[in-house]
């Protein structure tokens, strides 16, 4: 059938020991299991097993993305459409990554590797499935981070990558951002209702990482989120909170301790879950500092420049 | 393609009747207090979008003798789906209706759930684009709109029914849908339940049944619920509504533990409930996403975690 959602990303972190500190207690995830090498955290309104693996590494930077699709047989279909466009794919035993039925890789030509899998084992929210209090009481603001949101990549042949995503996969297109040949460099890409999943951005390193994104449900959340970062000295941008005119969302960006970047994020626009169905908002370079911050209406060129 | 998503893609409509001859109040609290945009209109009938949505609308109200809720509207992905689930809701015993369609819609079907209201499914709405346009927009609310909450979409539609499990059985068995958060009786019979098929930050239902007083009741309107960005948002809102004057719903501000959301109830000037909400859950439309589970003995808490006693009032439709 399809593709449900973003159900996780897989990290290359530096120090294990130092990330798995950084994700629980600077974002606010919950460690739901440990490997040699490995640990597995999760957000606390998701009810699959984890939204980030920490993998030990020489480098920083993404190791893959996995996607969850309804189907067994969904597999089947995207390694045909894999064979079919050219990219390299290969299967990932069930149980390679903790509570994770088998999956199937694929390379897309920006260089990153997405894995598509049917099944997760399940934890449930952090307050329960049954009559559950809603209050978490440990946690940083009003309400913890709820779910991972979205990542932004980048990479080559980012307009190729975007039309596998579109005709093989079925995800749609809400936002782009043109680049100065007037073509998409950025793609927002979603395969629901939300803004996006994933966005892939023209650039010149294969499978590099700009951000991941957890979202809260209140932008006070932001502000005291990113109080929290200042107060912790955790490596933010300048800028600190701001507001996304792509989206409209309310924002900060900062560091994991293997310069992996981080975002948190609010705000609630819809999109119509079907591909195609309307037409994608256009944002071109005169306007694009507007468009990443809102309030500045300057670009910093640190935020393009650092990768992993 | 290779993977595809198909059936009910989103929420597109509520569509209401009101005692309102000329629906003069009805615009003067939908448009002047509520923040929506008037779209389109025809002798006894309004239609509504709210600010951040590109279709034609998400509200009509129409002015009638006999009020009540007339149907919901849910887009599918392509007309296969209308022939598919048509297919199965005629199978399920249900009978399709020839009623006509609001202007705006492609191709439609509707049909009565049973113990629930009336659907339509349709492939395509009319579109007069964002309000922001296309082009490098500003995602803010439109000056007219600001002081009122002027909501992002409609969020969910919810109803009374005298049979919920049979209800909530339809949606999910016939019609695909998902149960986000149940409340079950201490004897195992579904009380209430919310049903989603969308993927969304203020997720978790589309369609919410409430119970019947009285298994001899008809369905009715609970109430319409519409996405705002966050609970500060909803605090400023529910003042300047007040300070018009407008009846607020249960203690004021509420959250509510069922369904995740901080949610201020109100009324319009016909009595139909009308919610904000915002937080909700980024529910899955995958078989594995388990349901909430609420013991009927807990329903009023779930309902409003501020609030020792909410009242009986709170459970009866409003339409």
């Amino acid at each position: 059938m399809a593709i449900t959602r973003l159900n996780y990303v897989s990290l290359r972190v530096m120090s294990l020991e130092d990330c798995e500190q950084h994700y629980t207690q600077v974002i606010g995830l919950r460690v739901t299991d440990r490997r040699p090498g490995q640990v597995y955290l999760q957000a606390h309104d998701a009810q699959d097993h984890h939204c980030i693996v920490l993998n030990q590494s020489d480098r920083a930077g993404l190791d893959h993305i996995g996607f969850k699709v309804t189907d067994a047989s969904d597999l089947d279909e995207a390694e045909w459409a894999a064979r079919e466009w050219g990219l390299s794919y290969v299967r990932m035993p069930s149980g390679e990554l903790v509570g994770q039925s088998e999956g199937l890789k694929i390379e897309l030509p920006t260089g990153h590797v997405i894995n598509l899998f049917h099944h997760a084992a399940h934890v449930g929210y952090s307050t329960g499935m049954r009559d559950p209090d809603p209050i978490i009481d440990w946690i940083d603001g009003i309400s913890p981070v709820t779910h991972l949101d979205h990542l932004l990549v980048a990479g080559p042949k980012v307009s190729q990558a975007a039309a596998f995503m579109r005709e093989a996969l079925d995800f749609g297109v809400t936002e782009t951002v043109a680049g100065p040949d007037g073509e998409p460099m950025i793609y927002f890409l979603t395969v629901g209702n939300t803004m996006h999943n994933i966005a892939l951005s023209d650039g010149p390193e294969l499978g590099a990482l700009h951000h991941l994104a957890f979202y809260v449900h209140d932008r006070a959340d932001v502000i005291r989120r990113v109080d929290m970062l200042k107060h912790r000295q955790v490596t933010t941008l300048r800028y600190g909170l701001t507001r996304h005119g792509v989206a409209g969302v309310t924002t900060t960006y900062f560091y994991d301790p293997s310069g992996n970047q981080n975002e948190f994020q609010c705000g609630v626009y819809e999109t119509s879950g079907v591909p195609g169905c309307v037409r994608p908002v256009r944002w071109d370079l005169p306007n694009i500092a507007r468009g990443v911050f809102y309030y500045e209406s300057q670009l910093f060129d640190e935020f393009f420049a650092v990768m992993t | 393609m290779s993977l595809k998503h198909s059936g009910v893609s989103r929420i597109g409509y509520v569509w209401i009747a009101v005692d309102d001859p000329r629906l003069l109040r009805a615009r003067a609290f939908y448009v002047g207090e509520l923040g929506l945009m008037e779209t389109a209109s025809e002798p006894d009938r309004a239609m509504f979008r709210c600010w951040h949505d590109p279709y034609q609308f998400s509200l009509i109200v129409e002015h009638s003798a006999k009020p009540g809720l007339v149907e919901v509207g849910f887009q599918v992905r392509d007309a296969n789906d209308l022939e598919g689930l048509g297919a199965r809701a005629v199978a399920a015993g249900v009978g399709l209706e020839s009623a006509s369609a609001p202007a705006g819609l492609g191709q439609s079907i509707a049909f009565v759930v049973p113990a629930g209201p009336r659907l339509r499914l349709f492939d395509e709405m009319q579109q007069p684009g964002y309000v922001t346009g296309f082009e490098s927009p500003d995602w803010v609310v439109p000056k007219a709109l600001r002081g009122t909450p002027a909501p992002l979409h409609l969020n969910h539609v919810a109803f009374t029914s005298p049979e919920p499990a049979r209800c909530s059985a339809f949606l999910t068995d016939v019609l695909d849908f998902f149960v986000s958060e149940k409340v079950v009786g201490s004897d195992g019979t579904l009380v209430s339940a919310m049903l989603y098929r969308m993927l969304k930050n203020v997720g978790g239902q589309e369609l919410t049944v409430f119970p019947a007083a009285a298994p001899s009741d008809s369905v009715r309107l609970h109430h319409i619920a519409f996405s705002k960005e966050d609970s500060s948002d909803i605090l400023a809102d529910g003042t300047h509504l007040r300070s018009d004057g407008i009846e607020i719903d249960l203690l004021g501000p509420v959250r509510q533990p069922y369904g995740s959301t901080f949610s201020l109830y109100f009324r319009d000037p016909f009595g139909v409930r009308i919610e904000l909400c915002s937080g909700g859950r980024m529910t899955e439309p995958h078989r594995d996403y388990q349901p909430v589970q609420w013991s009927a003995e807990n329903f009023k808490r779930a309902l409003s975690y501020y609030d020792e006693s909410i009242g009986e009032g709170f459970l009866e439709p409003s339409l």
